[in-house]
């Protein structure tokens, strides 16, 4: 983003990394001041100088995450949300902006979104019980189909997939419900990967390397799936569709580019000359990316600014890292 | 890690995790201390579990006893040792793939290192029927090579030589070979050739993809550095991405040929079969109205091997050895034994 266009030369891989986890730490710091009721966004804290996110806020975090994702695949599988025993805890329990059972046309993208709902389902409950009593409460969520201002038809439209004033209904067919899967797939990979190191439980650490495969085993099946019906249908527009999407991830989470599409692209390596997909996006290391909290919340808000609400959460995530990072 | 204790006295109740941890320390500790020339603990490799459910015939063993915490210990495993174990199962990886998408292994140059280098029973690019088949393997063979590159790189002069490698597919003794056999894919003197056409090339993917996902995931806790552990963690989610792939397109491919479902259902089962009695492993064919690309517990999780499970599947052999299956020479490295299972 234009505000730190300068860093984007200058910084390689590790000081890359060691700049996310500051961008981390500011957040956190930025929900604190919020908390005092100052608003220190523009005022970068020096690492070092605040206190880090404690597990529980990490697990947190993931859980606003994983409320987001399991309402959308559940309504697409089922019609239904989660059950309310499922969404009390600490804050404001918010209410959900609702979907609809898809249709689906192919019984295997059925199947798929089923399984996706069992396991996004399984997460929620499982953060929940390893929170315990410090479980967040499930924050207010749109993952509704109908509204033009809503939060999908604003990503939608962001990426350029639908015009002003139209919807974009991830429940409507198997192709748009595959769409909506893949605005959040690869952000959960990304956020708990930037995570990872932050967590100072081994037990906490190998739970959440655990949801991180889960996250990139779903992304693999949206991406392929998404990547063989554009090519066999053939229906190019999808794997156009996730370059946009993409596209506009990228344009919320800062200067540096985290995130592909599936459109075929060079191998990895210049050993391999043939057509390759792009099924794992990966930097040239064969790494997954990195998010921050605050990047991850710049997706979910729709926002590239620090705020602290917007988009699929449209009055902020519960718990102690709710601010975007400003881009 | 340096201090065993200290990490296992983090570890709240959730036995079956502790007791795999301990399985892990107990083989890396093993393994080293054999390295550095005392006798062999074999006594200490049983898993208590195991014993417990008393599903699998290891013979007697030790009478069951209260299981001591491991005692830390100055030869314990390092980064660099965890980092050098990955190096050798993407060796493995990327020997695969290039050949099937190439025709040629890797480069001497990528081979180099600590240990004994050795040959590789190489394949042939596999004429593949679907175009997109090819992408994929185009794809999954440009990360694995770079996969080797970059843990090359971060180890640096500590890297170990690419151990002897069997990726062959015409011997019916060969590694896929008896792999496939287990899985019940191929019959007594049978070979299995990975690279004969897009469903063995598939179903050959599938043998390697998901151990690689359990590997990093077992592996990561035990990572001291922060920065090792963020890396370890992106070709953790790397593996997941390749193995999501596979699997979908062995499902999908699976409506119009049966028993590429079945196939892969066989090969868990053989994965199984090796590395102890926990069910650590899952086909893709669905479950109720749901597929099962992902294979997770009852939480949602990923599965974790340690490194003697993930040898015992790389080795082909459910006891504790240091040789076999697809290193017919052993891995390189200080981890280099299977669990006893």
């Amino acid at each position: 983003m234009p505000e730190a266009t300068d860093l984007i030369e200058t910084f390689d891989a590790r000081v890359e990394r060691r700049t996310e986890r500051r961008e981390f730490f500011r957040t956190f710091a930025g929900a604190t001041a919020i908390a005092g009721g100052l608003f220190l966004s523009h005022a970068p804290v020096a690492y070092g100088q605040t206190a880090a996110p404690t597990d529980a806020d990490i697990l947190n975090f993931a859980l606003n995450l994983e409320y987001l994702e399991a309402q959308f695949y559940v309504f697409a599988a089922t019609g239904s949300g989660l059950p309310n025993s499922m969404l009390t805890g600490t804050g404001t329990q918010g209410a959900v902006v609702g979907g609809r059972r898809v249709n689906f046309t192919d019984p295997v993208v059925a199947q798929y979104a089923q399984e996706i709902a069992n396991d996004e389902v399984a997460h929620v409950n499982f953060l929940r019980e390893q929170l315990g009593s410090s479980r967040v409460a499930q924050p207010a969520i749109d993952v509704g189909g109908t509204d033009p201002n809503g939060a999908f038809s604003t990503a939608a439209r962001a990426a350029g997939l639908i015009g002003p004033g139209q919807n974009f209904d991830p429940y409507a067919n198997d192709e748009n419900f595959l769409l909506g899967a893949y605005i959040f797939e690869d952000v959960g990979v990304t956020a708990y990967k930037g995570a990872a190191p932050l967590i100072t439980s081994k037990v906490f650490l190998e739970a959440a390397a655990g949801i991180l495969a889960v996250e990139a085993y779903h992304a693999g099946l949206i991406r392929t799936v998404l990547y063989g019906k554009g090519i066999a249908t053939p229906a190019p527009q999808l794997i156009e569709a996730t370059e946009k999407i993409s596209d506009a991830r990228d344009s919320l989470d800062g200067p540096t580019d985290i995130d592909q599409g599936v459109r075929n692209r060079p191998a990895a390596s210049n050993l391999i000359t043939g057509v390759a997909s792009n099924i794992a996006p990966l930097d040239e290391n064969g790494l997954a990316y990195s998010r921050s909290a605050g990047q991850t919340l710049n997706i979910v808000y729709l926002n590239r600014m620090a705020v602290s609400r917007g988009g699929f959460f449209p009055n902020g995530v519960n718990g102690n890292i709710r601010t975007s990072a400003a881009n | 890690m340096i201090d065993e204790q200290t990490i296992i006295d983090a570890l709240d109740a959730r036995v079956s995790r502790r007791t795999k941890r301990r399985e892990f320390f107990r083989i890396a500790g093993t393994s080293a201390t054999a390295l550095a020339g005392t006798s062999l603990l074999a006594a200490c490799f049983g898993d208590d579990n195991k014993r417990r459910n008393g599903d699998i015939g290891v013979g007697p063993g030790p009478a069951p006893s209260p299981m001591p915490s491991p005692t830390p210990s100055p030869s314990a495993i390092n980064d660099a040792d965890i980092l050098n174990f990955a190096l050798n199962l993407e060796y493995l990886e990327a020997q695969f793939y290039v050949f099937a998408a190439t025709g040629s292994g890797l480069p001497a140059s990528k081979l180099t290192g600590t240990g004994t280098q050795g040959a590789v029973i190489g394949g042939r690019r596999v004429n593949f029927t679907d175009p997109i088949v090819a992408a994929y393997a185009n794809e999954i063979a440009g990360d694995e090579i770079v996969h080797v590159d970059f843990l090359r790189a971060q180890l640096g002069a500590s890297a170990v030589a690419q151990p002897a490698i069997d990726v062959g597919g015409t011997d019916p003794n060969g590694a896929f070979s008896s792999a496939a056999r287990a899985a019940g894919l191929v019959g007594p003197g049978v070979a299995f050739d990975p690279y004969a056409n897009d469903e063995n090339f598939l179903l050959g993917a599938f043998i390697f993809e998901d151990v690689g996902v359990t590997a990093y995931k077992g592996a990561a806790p035990l990572i001291a550095s922060k920065t090792f552990l963020e890396a370890a963690a992106g070709i953790l989610a790397a593996e997941a991405y390749h193995a999501g792939l596979i699997r979908t397109v062995l499902y999908r491919k699976g409506i119009q040929t049966p028993s590429l479902r079945t196939s892969a259902d066989r090969i868990s089962d053989a994965r199984d079969s090796l590395d102890g009695p926990t069910d650590l492993d899952q086909g893709i064919s669905p479950v109720g109205n749901a597929s099962n690309i992902v294979p997770t517990d009852a939480n949602g999780l990923a599965f974790s091997r340690t490194t003697g499970q993930v040898l015992n599947i790389a080795y082909l052999n459910r006891m504790a050895v240091t040789r076999g299956g697809f290193f017919p020479a052993g891995v390189n490295g200080r981890i280099n034994m299977s669990a006893a299972n």
